[in-house]
């Protein structure tokens, strides 16, 4: 079992994922678009969430696959 | 780690001043490398007094740090090059990657790696409700999402960037005091380790 971290609009949620084969970043943003939407995350459930809410956004990694983040980017430091 | 540690900070704009200011109190060497120039505008999101606005930062941080609090830093006012990024990076325990942009952040994470240094790095979103503390083995720097997009100038991002920058802090003590490499992410929500 995987953990989906969703973070939208400041807010951040885990999603308990079953991986049965390798997703890819738009399997990611997909996935995201409907457990948000259904409101199966709590804490950040949102009916109305656009098509392209996740676009453009980021999917990290981390913990060999374990752990994956979907995140806005974060381009800057200064 | 070093008795007193080098502590190299590149990019001291919002993330990077302000996380400087909060590592005043730790026993380390800290050296500030910045071309730029501080501005009017800087002094919305950026650890910079009017005083020190026409100053370079990296050297306005210093002599700030030395007339406010009595800590003492080094500076270098040049842009970082893959000619002087050696260089600037001798002897440093520990860099921290501050960039407003994803050349700068690549260059330095390639330095890092061919010569085998620490190096975290810390960066915001554009809508200012997310950062990231992410060490160099686990990041790979973002583009902007378009040409010219606009950086957290303003002050409306202050109190975010004050959280990122406090957790970058704690970050680095933690790998100073500790040598634990943690990295954290930030949203409205809080810090929260990952």
């Amino acid at each position: 079992m995987a953990t989906l971290n969703i973070t939208y609009n400041g807010l951040s949620a885990d999603y308990p994922l079953e991986l049965d084969a390798q997703l890819t970043d738009a399997d990611v943003r997909r996935i995201a678009l409907e457990v948000v939407r259904a409101g199966g995350i709590p804490g950040l459930a949102l009916p109305a969430l656009a098509d392209s809410a996740f676009d453009g956004f980021v999917v990290d990694r981390l913990q060999h696959g374990q752990r994956i983040y979907l995140r806005p980017k974060v381009p800057f430091g200064a | 780690m070093p008795e007193r540690p080098r502590l190299v900070f590149l990019g001291v704009g919002a993330l990077g001043s302000n996380a400087a200011v909060a590592c005043r109190t730790l026993d380390a060497e800290l050296v500030f490398v910045d071309f730029d120039r501080v501005e009017s505008k800087n002094l919305l999101a950026q650890a910079y007094v009017k005083q020190s606005v026409g100053k370079h930062k990296a050297e306005a941080l210093k002599l700030q740090l030395l007339n406010f609090w009595g800590a003492k830093a080094q500076a270098h006012a040049v842009r970082v090059t893959a000619d002087n990024v050696a260089a600037l990076t001798a002897g440093a325990s520990l860099l921290v990657d501050a960039f407003d942009n994803a050349q700068s952040r690549r260059l330095v994470s390639a330095h890092a790696r061919s010569a085998q240094l620490p190096l975290v790095h810390a960066a915001i979103s554009a809508d200012g409700t997310f950062g990231l503390v992410r060490w160099d083995e686990r990041f790979t720097p973002d583009e902007e999402g378009a040409p010219g997009q606009p950086t957290c100038e303003g002050g409306e991002h202050l109190p975010m960037i004050a959280q990122v920058s406090a957790a970058l802090a704690r970050v680095i003590q933690d790998f100073v005091t500790k040598q634990l490499r943690r990295d954290v992410m930030v949203t409205l929500g809080g810090v929260q380790a990952t």
